[in-house]
């Protein structure tokens, strides 16, 4: 029943080429219809960046309060001016990734996993494409905004090293939180319902990933569980370079980055390859 | 070569039960039973290349299962298929490349965004290189009178418009085997010819094979050669649709008027009378048992004849009785 061709033949008889970078234009069209997308409601997407003044007013209160209470210029290392930087930077990485999980887990549900596992593509990579895409905007806003309101609460940010290093690490750390996405949204083959999981991801990411309180902040011990931790490398890592933008910390949220990704990235990869080879899809 | 064939597929899902009720939660969480269900029992089939091939059935027969592992989504529990060559569920991403699909219930364009969009997004999925990409748009936006729609956002489209947008771009990558579920779903009279005309013309143009399940028997009518009938994940029914009118439109139904009064006890033998009035009556009768002959002249002795119609049951309606026989 195998008389496969060798050669498969496209619109006025090309032979079809499977070049890397063929492969990484279908991933970058992916990017950029997400990236599209966006942009056709760009009320929406100014309302929701819009969220960050909020939060920025609010953590100004609070710690303006904290920093007058102790007396001290900085507390653990950090000015009052840092931290509020730090804060900054962490919330437009938090309120920029896009919660996945929920997206694939309702594929997982709804069946309609199917139709995008037709066509000639990665079911992984297609998603970390598409939420790549929608988080850059959204990022981009929050940045823009973000920054528009802290210069005007503690005076301008750090140097253009704080801003290179940090967009650096905030790469690594969608890729780092698409994996904590995607494991989360496959557990659906299993579990079906996986918002207790999500539930959890998102308070360890808002405690001991460092997006209300810079983990520098917290008791020797719950800094090293927390350091030890992947959640603080997905926000606390790029927003700490930001504000202290040396080559040696560069190089230390590199390595951790690099290292939870392997062992996430791994984890996806293996159950992935497992859930498409017994894949059950609900309305069959 | 045919495009596909399939030979003893069959599919059995585990599926969760559960008593009703809080003592039936409590217990299904100690101890989860579970029931197999069989939802392709034993399926064989071939289709041709270029083939128009109907494969229809009731819903839960087993339809959307067998097209699910002949994309190579589901893996089946024993039997073999191959579609252009390829095992489905090993070698899926090299047959995507092949093959296209429309799911009515799924759209595929980018809701938000101007199909034109889609279609690049689908050109660069597929591999195909600018040039070409270009020239099988306008090709495929003349073939299905979409120019005008392309650069207006989707979800600003007529549900008939919308699908024949998606039907020209699950064509971009000029599959040789189309797969549409249910296309004409909810569209109206008008978009549903032409859709179907459209399809009509691709295959005629392109050659390209179409496995066809739909709920709505005209498609298959007018679009269908062959068509295949599966209830209860098995096949029922297989054979060419002018066999499957010639062999199951054996049911006439009269409908006669007179000049004059008729006799109350208007009666014809081997002839169901539905209704009788004064001047006309509705019957029934089947060719394979009570041949036509009589009748007709059983009409034409009873009175002056004013008007005589003798009418067949839609497709649809055999469908349906070949659902119900295979029910019992």
């Amino acid at each position: 029943m195998r008389t496969k061709e060798a050669n498969v033949l496209y619109p006025e008889g090309r032979v079809r080429d499977p070049s890397a970078a063929a492969v990484a234009g279908k991933y970058w069209a992916i990017f950029r219809t997400q990236l599209l997308n966006s942009l056709a409601y760009p009320i929406d997407l100014l309302g929701r960046s819009l969220l960050i003044i909020l939060f920025m007013w609010i953590f100004m209160n609070l710690w303006r309060v904290t920093y007058g209470a102790t007396g001290a210029r900085s507390i653990a290392g950090l000015t009052l001016a840092d931290t509020m930087w730090y804060l900054m930077m962490a919330e437009a990485v938090m309120l920029s990734k896009r919660d996945l999980s929920e997206t694939i887990s309702e594929q997982v549900k709804d069946g309609s996993v199917a139709y995008l596992l037709n066509k000639p593509f990665n079911f992984i990579l297609y998603h970390f494409a598409a939420g790549l895409g929608g988080s850059v905007l959204a990022f981009g806003g929050n940045l823009i905004i973000g920054t528009a309101v802290v210069w005007l609460m503690v005076g301008p940010p750090p140097g253009m090293t704080g801003w290179i290093f940090a967009g650096a690490a905030v790469a690594l750390s969608w890729l780092l939180d698409f994996c904590f996405s995607a494991l989360i949204g496959l557990s659906a083959f299993v579990v079906e319902e996986t918002n207790a999981f999500r539930w959890i991801y998102q308070k360890f990411l808002l405690l001991l990933g460092g997006v209300l309180i810079p983990l520098d902040f917290f008791p020797a011990w719950l800094q090293t569980v927390s350091l030890n931790l992947p959640f603080a490398w997905i926000i606390y890592g790029p927003a700490r370079l930001f504000v202290d933008p040396s080559l040696a910390r560069l190089g230390r949220v590199f390595l951790q980055q690099g290292i939870w990704l392997a062992v996430v990235g791994g984890i996806v990869w293996f159950i992935y390859r497992r859930a498409a080879a017994r894949l059950v899809i609900n309305g069959g | 070569m045919n495009a596909i064939s399939v030979r003893n597929l069959r599919k059995t899902f585990q599926t969760k039960r559960k008593a009703a009720g809080l003592r039936g939660s409590l217990r299904a969480l100690w101890k989860p039973a579970f029931q197999d269900v069989e939802a392709v029992r034993g399926i064989s089939f071939e289709m041709e290349a270029g083939e128009l091939l109907g494969f229809i059935g009731p819903n839960g027969a087993g339809k959307s299962t067998t097209i699910k592992i002949l994309t190579g989504i589901l893996h089946p529990s024993s039997g073999e298929a191959a579609v252009l060559g390829y095992v489905p569920w090993q070698e899926r991403q090299a047959l995507a490349f092949q093959i296209g699909s429309v799911f009515g219930q799924r759209p595929q364009l980018w809701y938000h965004l101007p199909a034109v969009d889609t279609f690049y997004l689908f050109g660069k999925i597929y591999e195909l290189d600018d040039g070409s990409l270009k020239r099988r748009i306008s090709f495929l936006a003349e073939a299905f009178e979409i120019e005008e729609l392309l650069e207006t956002p989707v979800r600003k489209l007529s549900l008939g418009q919308r699908m024949r947008c998606e039907v020209a771009a699950s064509l971009l990558h000029k599959p040789r085997v189309l797969l549409l579920d249910e296309p004409s779903i909810g569209l109206d009279v008008v978009a549903k010819q032409r859709l179907r005309m459209t399809i009509q013309r691709m295959n005629e143009l392109e050659g390209v094979g179409v496995l066809l399940t739909s709920h709505d028997a005209g498609d298959i009518e007018t679009l269908c050669r062959r068509v295949i009938i599966v209830n209860h994940g098995e096949i029922v029914y297989r054979d060419k649709v002018s066999a499957l009118k010639r062999r199951y439109l054996t049911v006439k139904t009269v409908d006669v008027r007179y000049n004059e009064q008729l006799a109350p006890d208007f009666r014809l033998p081997g002839v169901e009378m539905l209704k009788v009035g004064r001047y006309g009556a509705k019957m029934r009768f089947d060719t394979r048992i009570t041949p036509v002959e009589p009748v007709i002249s059983g009409l034409a002795a009873a009175g002056s004849l004013a008007d005589v119609t003798v009418s067949e049951p839609s497709l649809e309606d055999v469908i349906s009785a070949i659902y119900a026989r295979t029910e019992a």
